[in-house]
């Protein structure tokens, strides 16, 4: 081929396969218009012409292979280096087999009510019922995904073989909202509080408690000197155990765990953490059953992100329509455009926290 | 563009959008009275039927709980259908909040992420506008965990189909952190295990000595420290076998007995002067052939212009100008005799190492020396200096220099001694693992027996079967004051203003009430004992102007709790919460009411006192 001939069948290809080709080849080509690219190719094909006819023409059948292929992609990124552009160039490649993002209709419908349904147990509280029978239980799932449910069913169970059951919660206001409700539940004379300033009805067969009040029950039980009935205590739930790794009172937890009576259930109920085998492990090594894992990550009602622009104009932040799980990077197109120039608006001199 | 959403703004896109109800997580709680501030002078208001339904609601509350029928946020919710819900409101104010969205009658709730966990009922939609939260006085970014907690109240179960978790940006959120939030698999937990005197005064209760340490493994801390252990024990697995190979050679420590022999070997090397195979006359004359010097060669004489050793074989050489004028370089082995006369030269650092003047003097002079000159007389030392004999000793104890394994010893030394160092790296890491806890315990231990709760042989004293009952923060300072008696005698309210002064953790500046004297006499005291503790206990941080509030509260009865939110700056809420907290610690002082029935008395009037108004109406 000479270079008449070389030239011309470049001037024929679109822009962005000559980008392609300058990849590697001339610097910052992202910057040039066609007739400098093809200038500047032209001039550093001279060290290897062989080499960059082949590449060439090795582009040009790749296009006319797949003529119906998504046209050329936009002129490639800003690349800084060619590492940089290379891991954006594959970044793109990764995100081309996905649909195109969600548009903002797609992504507001479904608002509504659903039509009510009689209330069926999930299978995974059928299960942690069941396995309730056989030895301790960790429940980990996302909030909202009817916890509540096992608690209730779990103690009506152990009150119905006249066992004493415990509820333990972290906070007073908690206390006082499950004394509520599990009084509407089950009726006001089978449902006890102590907590560090209330004490109604404490022998009732169910007692909803602080943590720490239940830590000073099993103390002053060991101490042998308060007629607490712990050998009829048939089950103790915990709510909100994720409370193990609070720096301040985790350790009320560990406490109440360890000197938990062995004769006694433990029902842990915690809200979505990365290592609940651990405590299943934790409560199998130290307890005489085994301690039974109920795990899921599964939402209930499903969970849209979104970005509302100062401005007002609402985007979805993730290009599918539900969340993205493990793939933080798949930014909705217009929340990234949206949220790149409120940061250029708002930072000061561009710097970044 | 302004740098976050206006409220109203938000609202109205909200119900625009058919997205509420909302709950919107702002940074503070004065963002929170902000947003509710901005909707005094818009017109959206609610239709008059959702006004009524608000006013019903509301009415049910106020019923059971009288303290907020005055609440200042009451019209903007009627009107608007928004509320603030933050840690600085009343306990019943939340509740009013909650059973509003229980019922579906709000639009918007303003919370602080603070208390995410706090905030519990869902709605259709949540708004997060930052991407950290305030900890310990410092701003952290939000975990996975957190991101999650908060998105979780997305979404009613059994009232939405989908649940929204919107994002609106305010200065300095990032994006990243929340992105990664929603997607991520949320953080392993790790246990905060401390242990405290009353845990060690409870356990010695119930239990001997000896079965501490059984208990403490049962912890969920042992648990994670066995954890990490074990994987210190793989490592060291892998070291076992990597070590194979140097296992014992000729001696059965190869790697101990070569380190020694090459510390001493390289030691000896480094005694005394580098040892030359010359003459010891030349090295004695060396010492004397400094520039300007006559010295006698076998045939003539000569002038030296410098001294200096050659470069490979360190050997002492001069540079000598010789009668004639020719500049030579040559050993001063060739020098026969030194003369006693030195001539005039200035030196210069490049050849002819002096001065052409000085050249030409030296020339001239050396021509007209006399024929005989006087010798300089050098004493040459034969003998040389002997090694230390404790060094002579100590390598005549090696046998490495004629050992077969020399070689190989000398080869692997390096590699055999990194692995065994890292071997007993860990071997230490894993010791520590496994005791820490225990050790940590005994340090607890150690220090009740130096107060007095434990009996040299870990037995709980008479001080200690009471002072177990004080299972609260700062025990030992309480029970260090108990046994000073500082309460001997005190008003009830004087006890309940310490009591809330020692419970009270936060620093958050405000204006208080006047303290009266004899409280700032009696904090004095407890500030002092505090300090002397503090080696055992952190000092808690005692504020005067917060036990000040509190002794009002108790000391004059008449006094309403609007009366008493006037006097201070602080919220409602966290007044509430001091007083629920400083009730607390009474009651745990009530507890003592067999050893100390003076004190437990004055603790229950306290309580009686205390438990009125705002604080009686709530459980």
């Amino acid at each position: 081929m000479t270079t008449e001939e070389l030239e011309q069948l470049l001037a024929q290809q679109p822009i962005a396969l000559l980008h392609r080709l300058a990849r590697g080849r001339v610097q910052r080509h992202f910057r040039t218009g066609k007739r400098r690219l093809i200038e500047l190719l032209l001039r550093h094909s001279a060290e290897n012409r062989a080499g960059f006819e082949s590449d060439l023409l090795a582009l040009i059948g790749e296009r006319t292979a797949r003529p119906a292929a998504p046209p050329p992609r936009p002129a490639v990124q800003p690349a800084r280096h060619s590492a940089e552009a290379r891991r954006a160039a594959s970044a793109h490649q990764e995100q081309e087999p996905h649909e195109p993002a969600v548009t903002l209709q797609a992504w507001l419908e479904g608002i509504g009510v659903p039509p009510p349904q009689p209330f069926v147990p999930d299978p995974w509280q059928e299960d942690a019922l069941a396995k309730l029978q056989t030895g301790d239980v960790i429940v980990s799932v996302p909030t909202g995904s009817g916890k509540t449910y096992v608690a209730v069913e779990a103690a009506r169970r152990a009150m119905e073989e006249n066992r004493t059951v415990i509820y333990a919660s972290p906070l007073k206001a908690l206390s006082n909202t499950k004394f509520t409700e599990f009084s509407r539940i089950f009726g006001a004379d089978r449902v006890g509080i102590l907590t560090g300033d209330r004490r109604d009805n404490g022998q009732a067969p169910l007692l909803i408690m602080t943590t720490e009040i239940l830590r000073n029950l099993l103390y002053d039980a060991a101490g042998g000197e308060i007629d607490v009935r712990l050998d009829t205590l048939g089950l103790v739930i915990m709510d909100e155990s994720q409370y193990l790794a609070d720096p301040e009172r985790g350790v009320v937890w560990e406490e109440t765990i360890i000197f938990c009576p062995s004769q006694a259930r433990l029902l842990l109920l915690s809200a979505s953490i990365g290592n609940p085998h651990d405590i299943a492990d934790w409560l199998t090594s130290i307890r005489s059953t085994p301690c039974h894992l109920i795990k899921h990550s599964k939402r209930t009602v499903p969970l849209r992100a979104g970005y509302l622009h100062p401005d007002g104009k609402l985007t979805p932040l993730f290009r599918t329509l539900g969340i993205p799980h493990g793939h933080p990077g798949q930014w909705h197109p217009e929340a990234k455009r949206l949220f790149a120039r409120y940061e250029d608006e708002t930072m000061p001199s561009g710097r970044r926290r | 563009m302004p740098p976050s959403i206006h409220p109203v703004d938000l609202i109205t896109a909200l119900r625009q959008r058919h997205l509420t109800p909302a709950i919107v997580f702002l940074t503070s709680r004065r963002a929170c009275d902000e947003a509710m501030e901005s909707f005094d002078h818009t017109n959206s208001v609610l239709p008059p039927a959702r006004q009524e339904a608000i006013a019903k609601v509301l009415e049910q509350v106020i019923a059971q709980y009288p303290s907020i029928a005055e609440h200042p946020l009451i019209p903007t919710v009627q009107r608007i259908g928004v509320a603030a819900h933050h840690a600085g409101h009343l306990p019943s104010w939340k509740i009013a909040v909650e059973e509003l969205m229980r019922h579906g009658c709000l639009d918007a709730v303003f919370a602080t992420t603070t208390l995410a966990a706090g905030v519990d009922f869902p709605a259709r939609t949540v708004i997060i506008t930052q991407s950290s939260i305030r900890k310990a006085r410092d701003f952290t970014d939000l975990t996975i965990g957190e991101v999650q907690q908060i998105a979780g109240r997305a979404g009613r179960r059994g009232k939405d189909l989908v649940g929204f978790a919107i994002v609106t940006p305010s200065p300095y959120i990032d994006l990243g952190v929340l992105t990664k939030g929603f997607t991520g698999h949320p953080e392993a937990i790790n246990s905060q295990f401390v242990i405290s005197y009353p845990m060690v005064l409870n356990l010695l209760k119930a239990h001997p000595l000896d079965q501490m340490q059984p208990i403490l493994a049962k912890s969920f801390a042992q648990f994670q420290l066995n954890q990490r252990a074990e994987i210190l024990e793989r490592k060291l697995d892998d070291l076992h076998q990597q070590m194979e190979p140097y296992g014992p050679r000729v001696c059965t420590d190869w790697i101990t007995q070569w380190h020694l022999y090459d510390q001493v070997r390289r030691q000896r090397s480094h005694r005394g002067p580098v040892r030359r195979h010359e003459p010891p006359d030349v090295s004695a004359r060396f010492h004397f052939l400094t520039p300007g010097r006559i010295a006698g060669l076998a045939k003539s004489r000569g002038v030296v212009l410098r001294q200096y050793r050659s470069k490979g074989q360190k050997s002492p050489m001069v540079t000598l100008l010789r009668q004639g004028g020719a500049i030579t370089e040559c050993p001063a082995a060739i020098v026969t005799e030194v003369f006693d006369r030195v001539l005039d030269c200035t030196e210069a650092p490049v050849y002819p190492w002096c001065t052409t003047e000085s050249l030409e003097s030296l020339l001239r002079e050396l021509e007209e020396l006399p024929a005989r000159l006087p010798v300089l007389p050098i004493l040459v030392s034969k003998e040389h200096e002997p090694i230390p004999d404790a060094i002579v000793q100590t390598l005549g104890d090696f046998s490495c220099p004629t050992c077969p394994s020399r070689s190989a010893c000398q080869k692997d030394h390096a590699h055999a001694s990194k692995l065994r160092q890292e071997q007993q790296r860990n071997v230490k890491a894993i010791q520590a693992l496994r005791t820490s806890l225990w050790h940590r315990f005994q340090d607890k231990i150690d220090a009740l027996q130096h107060f007095g709760y434990l009996s040299p042989g870990a037995r709980l004293t008479e001080a200690g079967e009471w002072a177990r009952l004080i299972r609260i923060d700062h025990s030992l300072l309480i029970t260090e004051l108990i046994r000073a008696e500082a309460f001997t005698g005190a008003a009830p309210a004087l006890l309940a203003a310490v009591m809330s002064s020692i419970a009270h953790d936060d620093d958050r500046p405000g204006a208080f009430p006047r303290i009266s004297p004899g409280l700032g006499s009696l904090l004095g005291q407890v500030r002092k004992l505090a300090e002397s503790l503090s080696p055992y206990e952190d000092p808690p941080l005692l504020r005067a102007d917060i036990a000040a509030v509190t002794e009002q509260w108790i000391a004059d009865p008449t006094l309403t709790w609007i009366g008493l939110c006037k006097k201070t700056t602080m919220a409602e809420g966290d007044i509430y919460r001091l007083l629920a907290r400083t009730l607390e610690f009474l009651s745990q002082l009530h507890t003592l009411k067999d050893t100390h029935p003076a004190l437990a008395d004055c603790a229950s009037q306290a309580i009686a006192s205390l438990r009125r108004g705002v604080l009686e109406e709530l459980p």
